[in-house]
């Protein structure tokens, strides 16, 4: 017999066998249900995330035409010019820093169903003024925080959590079972190879689970309509880590039912280490990163931009001191000039202040995510996180994008208003029609697979190393056990 | 019901039994002693736990440093304002920043989704702002070290693992039936089972507790909540953890005696743990999230604006302020504003305030209430699938609920309308009118104090929390029967 033939009737014996076996058919009824589920709940969260922005979006505008229509009332000579300066739609120092802010919103990528990752911690939309980057860049949506510590069913859940769980229930057994049925002695006293017999049988029960598993995936998109077009690298990215996880979870059990013990012993191994690599390294991991480069406080942050306009306050008003000293006569204090140039040095100083803290913050947060992230190889369900929500557009790398974006624009939107200010130019109509605006440029499309090339060979390199294992098991697997 | 009555009465009366029960308790522990898969994972688990403690404390002592700086410079900066205006301090505000308890180390709650500082500034409540969570990684929100989570999901797997044989196990080697021969009550059996499994768990978790109550009682300022009080909180947390557990090793019994063979009993038993740990706590969530939407934050600083919008705030061409203005005038007996004694901005700002106070307890609490509708309908299936109501319990115990958390942010509200009063009674007494340069003392400064914070007692918990402790005493009570009426219907072979 050649090692085809042999090959292939050891997936036809084994098809039979597992179609006629009811624990197939309930392990595909909950791969469906639970993918379908998390599809729908995935699309509904979006939803309310894009309704979140187009509702912001619509707050501006009207916000902008009432105070064009002011400014035209107040040009006109219709009405008197407000006797507060904050509220005149003409000082750019008070437009630009909060009656004219403008939003700036991440759009849900269109895979974005497929995983929560950061989008609950982040406003749908953030609110840039004129003023330092602290003062809008902590904004918060309004979330019921046992939900965000519970965390959402989404699809990342379940390929995750729940897949490597179907694909133990159908392979923890694949050769004690014929070890306890007395069947793997006679295959054994067969001219066949084992190997080319269980790669046989591993081909029809991993196979059909991975292949259901991506099928109801891409079926459920397209039923759900996340957009295909222009995203194809996302799809087949999101195709592949589901294939090369579930090749991570066959390994392993395949290897561990090469140690030669019976079903029980394989079934209790395999679910300890679903929980080790699940639930217990990544604590451990985070714990770990957490006490070794700590997050900085941002108290710390809040203070020191405090004491930067407090002090930036007091030298203005020691100034003024000296003036009225040398030139004999009181400076009228609380022009709309002198209010304003105070305005824009102490925000100045404070922004300039801020900024330089939230750089050494941002550099001592990368340290502690750079060091999850190495130890992050130590568990493949990391790593399919990770990926999961990089695929989707809500993990750290569009995350990152948006932020660098955001400050980008800030120093735009600073500019125009504080420019305007300095040379105390009054807003007109054209300014406002010439304010910047935020569009979200999606500068990773198409990078898919190198913003995940990593996470994916850490864990092809950790399903090559159990698949040598189980290799070189099954090798030497001893057809009547270690009891 | 009976058969509990009857578990009890036997081991009331039937003196005879105890022997019994006790001989069997004795033979599981020496089978689990010499055992060297359990030795190692007791010690593993003991190991984690310990984990868990350090990291827990460590992570409470650094906030609180953190805090302690942090408190001390905005006291710094508030007292080193300099001659000002009143009101522009008012404006400038102070920072309250959120104190940590104690108990955090075992559970730290929802503390990481939560902000922890809330700027007190004039005319605006703001919502505290940091969550710590926005500065983690994505690893962290797969599993956070904690005491709690050992103890919410790790914990109930051993005694699944340590139970799912008892009976099944038996059956398959025969034994039971040989047991059984000799007369031994099922009840008894399970007793003593039952004994042998509860007796593993607290050589387990004994050492915890006793290291949980020394740091509790080392952590605890006596500045910010009473040692009695965290004792009876860490108290409650023992016991709403062994209703937990114990009845997870209930059930582990009670679906062992049930099942055909052991290997059907750990198959159902992680069934159950995978659903109550992972499955339903997401499914209920998303579900109130659905049934019980909340407001965007869009949404609810619009609503406050329109209700702001119906008072005059700093608009003296508003009709309110004028309403207000006359009232003032007449209340007085003077024409014209000038002629009053006192400072009428003052007044006027005052007023406005205490206009936003109303407003502000509203919204706020009408928030915080559909919060707490969603996290009570979450907790309704907390009989069946304990994790739902043994959470909650344990934050609010621990004190890092959003409860909790509400009450954090309602204290530093009252402490930003002592500043505001300080300000403008200030300014009410010693401005002239329609004088912008006058300034305040430096010295008013010192006088307005600090934030300080006392954890609300457990008295303002328990009421609360009465639901979630009665479901796990539920859960404990029907695992029970489950057992009891398992083991009298159990076949020996």
């Amino acid at each position: 017999m050649t090692r085809y033939t042999i090959f292939s009737a050891a997936v036809r014996c084994e098809w039979r066998n597992l179609r006629r076996d009811p624990a197939l058919w309930l392990v595909l009824a909950i791969i469906l249900s639970t993918v379908g589920y998390a599809l729908h709940n995935g699309r509904s969260v979006v939803q309310h995330q894009n309704a979140a922005i187009a509702a912001t979006k619509a707050e501006e505008q009207e916000r902008l035409a009432n105070l064009r229509l002011n400014l035209a009332d107040i040009d006109a000579g219709r009405i008197a010019p407000p006797e507060r300066p904050f509220r005149d739609p003409r000082l750019p120092i008070f437009v630009g820093g909060g009656s004219g802010a403008t939003g700036a919103s991440l759009p849900p990528h269109p895979l974005a169903l497929i995983a929560t990752g950061q989008s609950d911690l982040y406003p749908a939309s953030i609110k840039i003024t004129s003023g330092g980057k602290d003062s809008f860049l902590f904004s918060d949506e309004i979330a019921n925080p046992t939900q965000l510590l519970t965390g959402s069913f989404d699809l990342a859940f379940v390929l995750v959590f729940i897949y490597p769980l179907w694909m133990l229930a159908l392979i923890y057994n694949l050769i004690s079972a014929e070890r306890e049925q007395g069947t793997l002695a006679l295959t054994g006293s067969c001219p066949v190879s084992l190997r080319t017999v269980f790669a046989g049988k591993l081909l029809v029960r991993a196979g059909v689970l991975i292949l259901v598993t991506v099928v109801a995936v891409y079926a459920g998109l397209a039923m759900t309509g996340a957009g295909f077009a222009g995203n194809g690298n996302a799809y087949a990215a999101l195709g592949l880590v589901i294939i090369v996880y579930g090749f991570f979870w066959v390994a392993l059990a395949t290897a561990v039912n090469t140690l030669g013990r019976d079903s029980a012993y394989n079934a209790m191994t395999l679910v300890i280490v679903w929980i080790m690599l699940l639930l217990i390294l990544p604590a451990l991991i985070n714990a770990w990163s957490q006490s070794r480069y700590p997050s900085p406080s941002r108290a710390e942050m809040v203070l020191s931009v405090r004491a930067a306009s407090n002090d930036a306050n007091l030298e203005q008003d020691a100034a003024l001191a000296l003036y009225e000293q040398e030139h004999g006569h009181s400076h009228e204090r609380g022009s709309l000039r002198e209010r304003t140039l105070r305005r824009i040095s102490v925000t100045q100083a404070a922004a300039a202040r801020a900024d330089s803290i939230l750089a050494a913050h941002d550099a001592q947060i990368a340290k502690q995510h750079d060091f999850a992230r190495r130890f992050a190889y130590a568990s493949p369900a990391l790593l399919m996180y990770d990926a999961m929500a990089e695929i989707a557009g809500t993990g750290r790398s569009r995350y990152a994008e948006f932020f660098s974006q955001i400050d980008q624009f800030h120093q735009e939107w600073r500019e125009f208003f504080v420019s305007r200010a300095k040379t105390e130019r009054m807003l007109t109509d054209e300014d406002y029609r010439q304010f910047p605006h935020f569009q979200f440029e999606e500068r990773l499309n198409g990078q898919t697979f190198s913003l995940i090339g990593p996470t994916l060979t850490g864990i092809a390199v950790l399903f090559l190393l159990f698949a040598g294992i189980a290799s070189r098991g099954l090798r030497r697997c001893s057809v009547v056990g270690r009891g | 019901m009976s058969a509990v009555l009857e578990v009890a009465v036997s081991t009331v009366h039937g003196r005879r039994r105890w022997p019994i029960t006790l001989a069997i308790a004795a033979k599981e522990w020496l089978d689990l002693y010499r055992d060297a898969r359990w030795r190692w994972l007791g010690a593993l688990m003991l190991l984690l736990m310990i984990c868990a403690l350090t990291f827990g404390a460590e992570q409470v002592q650094r906030y609180d440093r953190d805090r302690t700086a942090a408190t001390e410079s905005d006291r710094k900066i508030w007292t080193s304002q300099g001659a000002k205006d009143p009101h522009a301090a008012a404006h400038f505000g102070q920072y309250a920043f959120k104190p940590q308890t104690p108990l955090a180390l075992a559970d730290p709650g929802v503390d990481a989704y939560v902000g922890s500082a809330v700027w007190l500034e004039a005319h605006k409540q703001n919502e505290a702002q940091f969550r710590p969570a926005r500065d983690t990684t994505l690893v962290a929100r797969l599993g956070n070290l904690s005491l709690a989570f050992v103890l919410q999901t790790v914990i109930p797997l051993v005694a699944i693992l340590l139970g799912y044989a008892a009976f099944a196990g038996e059956r398959e080697q025969g034994t039971l039936r040989q047991l059984l021969s000799l007369g031994v009550h099922p009840t008894d059996l399970l007793l003593g089972k039952g004994l042998a499994l509860a007796g593993a768990i607290a050589v387990l978790l004994t050492p915890v507790l006793i290291a949980t109550l020394i740091a509790c009682i080392m952590l605890t300022d006596t500045a910010e909540s009473t040692l009695s009080d965290q004792l009876i909180r860490l108290f409650g947390l023992a016991a709403g953890y062994t209703a937990y557990i114990a009845g997870f090793a209930m059930l582990a019994l009670a679906v062992s005696a049930f099942s055909r063979n052991s290997r059907a009993a750990l198959v159902g038993l992680l069934a159950f743990w995978l659903a109550n740990c992972f499955l339903v706590p997401r499914l209920m969530t998303d579900a109130v999230r659905t049934a019980l939407p909340l407001p965007t934050a869009l949404e609810f600083r619009q609503t406050i604006a329109e209700e702001k919008k119906k008072t005059f705030g700093h608009d003296e061409t508003h009709p309110a302020f004028v309403v207000f203005r006359d009232d003032v005038l007449r209340q007085y007996g003077v024409e014209r504003i000038e002629d009053l004694p006192v400072n009428f901005r003052g007044l006027a700002l005052r007023k406005d305030d205490e206009n936003g106070y109303r407003i502000f307890d509203q919204q706020y609490g009408a928030l915080q209430e559909a919060y707490e509708r969603q996290n009570r309908w979450r907790a309704m299936p907390g009989p069946v699938f304990p994790l739902l109501a043994i959470q909650p319990w344990s934050m609010g115990m621990a004190g890092t609920d959003g409860r909790a958390q509400y009450s954090f942010t309602t204290a530093a509200e009252q402490h930003r309308r002592v500043i505001q009063t300080f300000a403008s009674d200030d300014l009410i007494r010693n401005g002239r009118y329609r004088d912008p340069t006058y300034v305040a003392d430096p010295a008013l400064w010192q006088h307005i104090p600090s934030f300080a914070y006392r954890e609300p007692p457990v008295s303002w918990v328990l009421p609360v929390q009465m639901g979630n402790l009665l479901a796990l005493a539920g859960w404990l009570a029907i695992t029970t029967l489950l057992a009891v009426y398992a083991v009298r219907r159990m076949r020996p072979i």
